[in-house]
This record gives structure tokens, sequence and C-alpha cells, in this order.
């Protein structure tokens, strides 16, 4: 017996061990260095004097790292509920059609999700272009005046937020279409035995019985956008990053653009502890949709 | 219910129906327009007027991105990289999910918190310190480097485990009793009870590392080590007025996502709401 | 042929091959030159790769101008990734050499390429060197222009009889000459990158020093009524832009697009467009244009210019070999010395000898506007400037509210100043 459970430990640790490695080389190491060098100078590559609590210090008065962070939250505020939302009642009108339809007007929906980001921007950018894009000549029609959407700072963050549920509301709407299609077909028989309007359906059936799959989409979407980077990088070339700035962009300045390897990993310490917060808040939130699941 | 209430639901139903039709076609109009402008001519594109088709039709910005960029070389490296993630998360995952939860070793606890502590992990914060560890191990610019940190997909080993979780346990008691290594019942028994879960999660790891944009970026300072999706953005070697000629390229590096999508629709499907924690 | 034979033919054929193979340096080369500038540099280096074929091959790539091709150079430098010769603004050789991305070229460089520093102007001399070091071979000078529509001109009755545009001899001339191409039902008399701070920078800063401002005094950013000549140019410009006489939030593409489309005027962009127009227009694709030297608005001419200069990274933890070395440095030779096909690109080449030619100076519409050369105004030779450097990065974040009318010039200037003083 107990030769046996020490062979199963040795199994194990061969199991476990390729994995393992590659955790604590890729996640667990860079974390801990992470945070050894926001309390240097140094650049990007090569240590540097300890500074102590210097580059947080900074962080309180830089307007760019202020602009980062409220670009961020304000990202975060348009896409996480409206995606969501959007995402539902996209799922709610999929689930009538039946079959092949169905699979076509899904596919359609989601592919998008299933394209690379410099793909959705080219397209995009292309889209709204301000003097070419097919956008403007709607406005035109339309005879509203021609808005330079990536340019502005009023229309940049939305129009990314635009562009980002585009490209990711695939991916919820297929959440919701699983929880959708998990609940039985019997209670909505039922419901419609009482003669209860498609609202009331709504409200008392598919609503709770879908809230665990929204806290799931919603939470899921919460974390992924605090990261957001790849849009507003791209859609930003040739225009004002500066002003479109987000926490993500800001490390990669401080980085790659400016070769300050310390104040930058300040800033990543910042976005860090934010993730980590965040996460353990969510956690605790499935905990509790879960206990309603 | 009466004849006119059912009359009535229908009518709802048909506009419901009919918005979400509409609604599906303007959501996909962003990608048609993307490759019917890349199908015109440089001259034609920046018309003052919308075109919904091309007047003359051309192939001509695809050959150009075929033969003056370097594409076919990062689709390549797209290809050797995404491939490589896609088979060393699965293998080490299927590893790791199988130890957890077929083996009662020390430490098992430990490991399954601090997977799901890695859920917090924003890959995001830590690419300073990639970008250092990558240029210590001197693998910046080659396929290892960009592979390295995108290596770790914490939620295939949550999904290998619990359907590893389900099988039977008398099939695992069998095998032990015929005098099974553990390598055997893992090989022999519980991976072709599931290959529909690897090949789903294969598929959806191909994808998301085949998107990836922020660390290839960041990883690969030489052209022709780009991967597809980084190089379309980062290589200028156009001439005058050129959105056609960038958009065929776009159209060139989302393709095979797409097909792979359009080909393995139902198991992407699976894949996505399985890497959710949801099963399907 | 006997078996043996064959198998000696093969040998000798490998042993041919790897010699061959071996003999050939190949130079990795990255540059940011990806507009009609391009497509000539391209030429060159096909050029010197069939002069020395056999011996060295230049193996380019073209990446993205400014930021994220400095950003790449530096990273790359730090980790030994770069390539074996870059293309670089000498604005921003202070910055490099104190980031240590460059290395030195020495006397016996120079002696090997055959140059010296009597083959350039002292200004382009001076340009590259730090310290009485110098750091890149200069290529070119170039200097911004105003192009203009001929086609467009003339129908609103603002060209001379020497087909130059009319009236541009004062801040209200130009402003006249533009109301009269947007009388005239022109969309955008003057289009401008002003989504893009990074190329209104160089139009500004002739501005200011058509008023003999300066960015930089003692190591203080506009101090004194510096600040008000910088408020004084923004404002011209912001002026145009509330009547209507500008493009807004245009990019650099959709500013030359607007340019080459028919749509704008008039346009404020560096010589290096100079290939576009004159190919569009060999293929038929073009109205009749001109280019003549940024007009006077203040008070004396002055435009900004900058140098396209060669430079040999330093790869951190990687040793060039002498034998590389000898074929970069042939490289840079060559191109400096055929440089005047690089003047069909716009510029004005920076090697003396080539400048001097009969057929440089037959060179069309270089002639017309190389009489600016004496007017030549250039960055302040700071590490914090120079293309995409410190300041760059921050004027150009103000630059482009103020010309979109989201910001009074006055405030602009007051938070540039606060910025760049705190750097």
């Amino acid at each position: 017996m107990l030769t046996n459970r020490r062979k199963d430990a040795l199994v194990a640790a061969v199991l476990v061990a390729p994995f393992l490695t590659i955790y604590l080389l890729v996640f667990v190491w860079p974390t801990v260095q992470m945070f050894e060098i926001s309390f240097t100078d140094a650049r990007l590559i090569g240590s540097g004097d300890w500074v102590g609590l210097d580059n947080y210090a900074r962080l309180d008065s830089d307007p760019r790292f202020r602009t980062a962070a409220w670009n961020t939250a304000y990202f975060v505020l348009l896409t996480v509920l409206p995606g969501t939302l959007i995402a539902l009642l996209i799922a709610l009108g999929v689930s009538r059609l039946k079959g092949r339809l169905q699979a076509a007007i899904l596919a359609l929906f989601f592919l998008p999700y299933i394209l690379p980001v410099s793909v959705v921007y080219l397209i995009w950018d292309w889209l709204l272009n301000f003097q070419f894009g097919i956008t403007m000549h709607i406005l035109d029609i339309l005879g509203i005046e021609r808005v330079p959407i990536m340019k502005t700072r009023e229309w940049f963050m939305p129009a990314v937020a635009v562009v980002t549920i585009w490209w990711t509301a695939g991916f919820s709407i297929l959440l919701f279409l699983a929880g959708l299609r998990a609940i039985p077909a019997e209670i909505y028989e039922a419901a419609a035995l009482d003669n209860a309007s498609r609202w009331t359906t709504f409200r008392r059936i598919t609503w709770p019985l879908l809230w665990p799959v929204t806290t799931l989409v919603f939470t899921i979407q919460l974390i992924a956008q605090l990261k957001i980077f790849d849009q507003v990088y791209l859609f930003s070339q040739g225009g004002r990053p500066n002003d479109n700035m987000v926490l993500v962009y800001y490390v990669f300045q401080r980085a790659f653009q400016q070769d300050q390897g310390g104040r930058a990993a300040a800033v990543a310490v910042t976005l860090f502890v934010l993730v980590v917060v965040v996460s353990v808040l969510q956690f605790q939130l499935l905990r509790l949709a879960g206990g309603r699941r | 219910m009466t004849a006119v209430g059912m009359q009535r639901a229908n009518f709802w139903g048909g506009v419901i129906t009919v918005l979400t039709l509409v609604c599906a076609i303007l959501w996909a109009f962003p990608l048609y327009w993307g490759v019917i402008s890349s199908l015109k001519p440089e001259d034609e594109v920046v018309r003052p007027y919308i075109e919904l088709w091309p007047e003359n039709l051309t192939f001509s910005h695809y050959y150009t991105a075929v033969f003056d960029t370097q594409i076919m070389t990062w689709y390549l490296n797209s290809i050797a990289v995404a491939l490589g993630v896609t088979v060393i998360t699965i293998v080490t995952s299927m590893l790791c999910g199988y130890a957890l939860s077929q083996l009662k070793f020390p430490g098992r606890k430990a490991l399954w918190w601090l997977i799901l502590a890695s859920f917090m992990v924003p890959t995001q914060a830590l690419i300073i310190n990639h970008f250092v560890l990558i240029s210590q191990l001197g693998l910046i610019n080659t396929w290892a480097g960009i592979m390295l940190p995108q290596l770790i997909h914490p939620v295939i080993i949550i999904v290998y485990k619990q359907f590893f979780d389900q099988v039977p346990k008398d099939f695992r008691e069998a095998a032990v009793m015929d005098n099974a290594g553990e390598f055997r019942i893992l090989f022999k028994v519980y991976l072709p009870m599931n290959w529909g879960v690897t090949t789903a999660l294969s598929i959806v790891t191909f994808i998301w590392t085949w998107n990836a944009f922020l660390w290839p970026f960041l990883s690969v300072t030489k052209t022709e080590m780009m991967t597809v999706p980084v190089g379309i953005t980062q290589v200028n070697d156009a001439f005058g007025v050129y959105y056609a000629r960038q958009l065929a390229a776009a159209v060139l590096a989302g393709l095979p996502v797409a097909l792979a999508y359009l080909l393995f629709q139902r198991k992407v499907t699976e894949a996505i709401t399985l890497s959710a924690g949801i099963k399907g | 042929m006997t078996i043996s034979g064959m198998l000696k033919a093969a040998i000798v054929a490998t042993i041919g091959f790897a010699g061959v193979a071996k003999a050939e340096e190949t130079v990795v080369w990255w540059d940011f030159l990806g507009g009609g500038d391009g497509v000539r540099m391209k030429k060159m280096i096909e050029d010197f790769n069939a002069a020395h074929a056999g011996a060295i091959k230049i193996d380019a790539t073209t990446l993205e101008w400014g930021t994220p091709f400095y950003a790449k150079v530096q990273t790359s430098a730090a980790v030994g990734e770069a390539p074996d010769i870059m293309t670089y603004h000498a604005s921003r050789i202070p910055l490099a050499v104190e980031q240590g991305v460059m290395q030195e070229i020495t006397a016996d460089d120079w002696a090997a390429m055959g140059l010296s520093s009597a083959d350039f102007a002292a200004a382009t001399w001076d340009a590259v060197t730090i310290d009485g070091k110098q750091y890149a071979v200069p290529l070119d000078t170039h200097p911004i222009v105003l192009y203009y529509n001929k086609d467009l001109l003339e129908k609103a009755g603002m060209l001379d009889e020497n087909g130059k545009p009319k009236g541009l001899d004062s801040r209200e001339g130009f402003t006249a000459t533009l109301q009269a191409l947007k009388d005239s039902g022109v969309k955008f008399p003057l289009g401008s990158v002003t989504a893009d701070g990074n190329f209104m920078f160089r139009t500004i800063y002739s501005l200011m020093g058509q008023q003999s401002g300066e960015l930089m005094t003692d190591g203080e950013f506009l101090a004194g009524d510096n600040g008000d000549k910088l408020a004084n140019a923004l404002g011209v410009l912001a002026e145009w832009t509330k009547a209507g006489l500008q493009s807004t939030y245009t990019d650099y593409p959709a500013t030359v697009a607007l340019f080459t489309s028919g749509e704008a005027a008039m346009m404020i962009n560096g010589v290096w467009e100079v290939p576009t127009m004159t190919d569009l227009n060999a293929q038929g694709k073009l109205f009749n244009w001109g280019a003549v030297e940024l007009p006077v608005i203040f008070d004396k001419p002055a435009t900004y210019a900058d140098s396209h200069a060669f430079a040999i990274p330093a790869n951190q933890g990687k040793e060039m070999t002498p034998e590389k070395r000898a074929a970069v440095l042939e490289v840079m030779s060559w191109m400096s010395k055929n440089s005047l096909f690089w003047a069909t690109a716009g510029h004005i080449p920076a090697n003396g000898a080539v400048v001097a030619s009969a057929e440089y100076k037959a060179m069309e519409p270089n002639a017309t506007y190389s009489t600016l050369t004496a007017n030549m105004i250039f960055d302040p030779k700071s590490p914090l400037a120079g293309v995409a450097g410190p300041i760059f990065d921050v004027m150009s974040t103000y630059f482009v509210p103020t010309l979109n009318g989201e910001m009074d010039p006055a405030e602009a200037v007051e938070s540039i100043k606060e910025e760049l003083n705190a750097l």
C-alpha cells in the first residue's frame, strides 16, 4: 500500500512536472521580477539602482498615468455591460431559429471573434476612415456632419468599444446559447399553457435561469477588458496615442518606447494588483452565482 | 391559448426573427466591405460614393500581398508557433489534469489552487519581464521565444480534470488489475474516451495562438520572424494610396482561421463553451 | 562520365558554392522609408546588390516610420538583435548616443569609405557629430515644402505667369489665397496632417523659426517670448482650421491622398513626397503640380529640415566581424556617392560632390526649391530632441487638439512648456 502511494506520487510528479516547470518559468518568476524592478531605475534590459517607492510616487502626479487609468475604467464601462446585454439579445434572437439557418446566422455573428485583432483593426479603420470610409458616406447621405471618429478624444473610446463588442460578442453569444439550451423545454411549455406573455416568460423563467451564465459572461468580459491594449494601440497609430492611453499601453510605452523598465514595472504592478483584486471579487461573485444555480 | 393570441405570438415571433436576420447581415457587413474593397483598384476604393460591387474587379492586391511582402514567411511562423503552442499546451495540460483527477499525491490541493490562482495573472502586466526572460534565454526572434509565454492555459487543465473525473472508475480498476502503467491507462483508456474534448481544445488553442498580438509583436524584432497578425500591421512596403492592398493582406491573414471555423463550426462552438467552464 | 568523375564534379560544385556563399556578406538593413522615396531606395538597393553580386548583398526591410521604428531599434539593440545598418534621423542622434544604440564611425572607417568632413556641408557634418565623434553617415537633407495643384490654383486665379502661387508673401496673403481657393469651390484649400502631431511639428517649428523663435535656450524650454512665438505659429494654423481652410483630423496617408485626388489644393509636406507626385504624373494620373519653398508667413524665411543618415547599431553582446563591418562601410560609402538618384526622391543629397554636379542642378522640382537651403533650421541638439524623441512626443500631444480647434493655442503652449521643462 505504502509503496503504491509512493509510486503514485512519483508518477504524479512526472505528469505534473512539465506544466509546473513552465508555470514557474513564465508566471511565477516574471511576477517576482516585476515587483523587484519596480523599485529600481532599470532600463528595459539590464539592472538598475534601488530607488525605493519613487516610481510609485511619481505615478501620483503623472498626467499620462491618470489618463491611462481613466481611459481603462471608461473602456470597461463602455464594453462590459453593453457587450453582455447585446450578446444576450442576439442569443435570444438566434435561439429562436432552427437547424441550418441557426448555424448560418450564428456563424455571421461569431465570425469576427475568430479573426486576429489586426484584421479587425484594418477593416474598421477602413470603414471609419474620415476621408474615404463608408460610414462617412452614409453620414453624408443622412446629412450629418462627418466625424473623425478615431482622431477625437470624445469618439475614440466609444468607437473602440463598439469595435470590441463587434469583435468579441460571438464568444458571449455562444455562452448564452449554451445557457438557453440548458433550460428545459417543459418549463416553457408550462408557461405557454398558463398564457404567460412573452415578456413575463422572459422575466420569470429565462432571465433567472440564465443568471449564472450572465454573471459568467459579465465577469469574463470585465477581466478581459481591463487588459485592453491591442485595439487601442492599433487605432492610435498615426493619431494621438497619448490621449488614448490605457494601462497596458502605458506599460508598453514606458518600457519599450522610452526604455524605462523600472517606471514601467510600477505601472505593471498597479495593473497586476488591480486585476487580482477584481478577480478575487469575481471569484466570490461566481460562488454566489453558483449558489443560486 | 386562443387563436388570436397564437396569431399575435406568431406575428411578433416573425418580427423578432426578421430583426435577427437583418442584424446578422449588418453584423457581417464590415467583413463583406473589407473583402470587396480589397478587390477594387486603389483609385476605385477612394471614390466619393458607395460602390457595393467593384466596377473593375481585380486580384492584383492579393498578388502584391503574396509576392511582394513576406506574408508567406509569416504564415509559416504563425503555423509553427500555433501548432507548437497547441501541442505542448494540450499535452502538458492533459498530463497535469490526469494526475489531478486520478492520482493521490502530496501537494495536490496546493497545485489545484495554483492553477485556479493563475486565472488572475494578467499576462499583459508581465510583458516587461517576459521580454527580459526571453532575451536572457537568447530566444528573441525565435519560434520558441514567441511560444514560451503563451504555453499556459489553466482552463484546459480544468476541463481535462473534469472529463477524466467523469470516466467510470471501473475502467481504471480493470486496467490496474491488468498491471497497466499510468501512462498506458491515460493513453489507451482515458484519452480515447475523450478524443472529442482534445480536438475541441486543440482547435481553440490554435485559434487563440494564431490571433495573439501583443506578445508576438513585442518579442519579434525581425520582420522575417513575425506572425501574420503582427506582420500585416508592422511592415510598410507600400507606395502612395494603399488601402485596398492592406485590406487584401488583412483578408489573407484572417482566411485560415475563418476557414478553420467554418469547417469545424460545431467543434469550435463546443470548445468555446468548454473553455468558459460550461459543458456543451 | 564515370561515377568517380561525377563525384568529383559534385564535390567541386559543392565547394565552389560554399566558397561563393562564404564570400558573400549579407548586410541586414532597416529603414523607415515607406513613401515614394521608399521606392527610390529599393531601386538603389537593387543597384547596389547588382554592382556587388557575389560580394555583398543588402537584405532590406521597411518598418513603420517614427515611434514604432525607433522603439524596435532600441529594444533590438539592447538584446543584440539589431540590423547591421539602419537609416536614422540626424535630429535623434544625440538621444541615440545617450542610449548607446549606435557605434561610432571612426577615422579608419571614414578612410575606408573614402569620405571625410570635406564631402559634407558643415551643418550636416555637425549634425552627426557628438563630442567630436561621428556616429552616422549623412545621406540627405530633407526640408518641408509647399506642394500645390496648378490646375486648381489657376481656376481660382491664384497662379502667376511663372506657374507659381500668388499672394503667399504674408500671413494675410496666405490666408487670402486659401480663401480664394475655398471660394472657387475647393474642398480643402490646404491639406494638413492635423491628426498626427508628429508631422505637424515640422511646420510649426518652421513657423517659429520664421519669427526667430527657439525651442530651447540654455537648457530651458520656450523661455521668454519663445512661448508667444509658438502660440503665434499655432494660432495661424488654428485660424485656418476655424475658417474651414484646411483639412482637420487628417492622418498622414489621408493627407497625401487628399492632395493627389485633387480635394486639397495645397499641402505642406516633406520633399520625400516628390516621387509620389512624379510617378503619378508620369502615369497620367495627376494634375499639373509644383513645389516651392515654404512661404514667409511671419518675419523671415525659415524651413525646418532634418537629415537621413546611415548608422551602425550597437548590438549588445554581439561583435561585428571585420568582414561584415567592411561590407557595411561599403554600403554607406556607395549610397553616399550614388545619391544623385536619391535626389529624384526630392531630397537634397548630403554629399557635396553630388550637389555640385550639373545633373543635380538641372533636376526639377529640386531646383525650384533649392534656394531654401540658405534658410534651413534644425532641431535643437539635445538627447530630448529628434523624431519620436521626448520633445516630439510632448509637443505632438498638444498640437492635435490645438490644430483641430479643441484647445486654445495659449493653453497648449502653457501645457507644453510645463511638460517640457519637467522632462
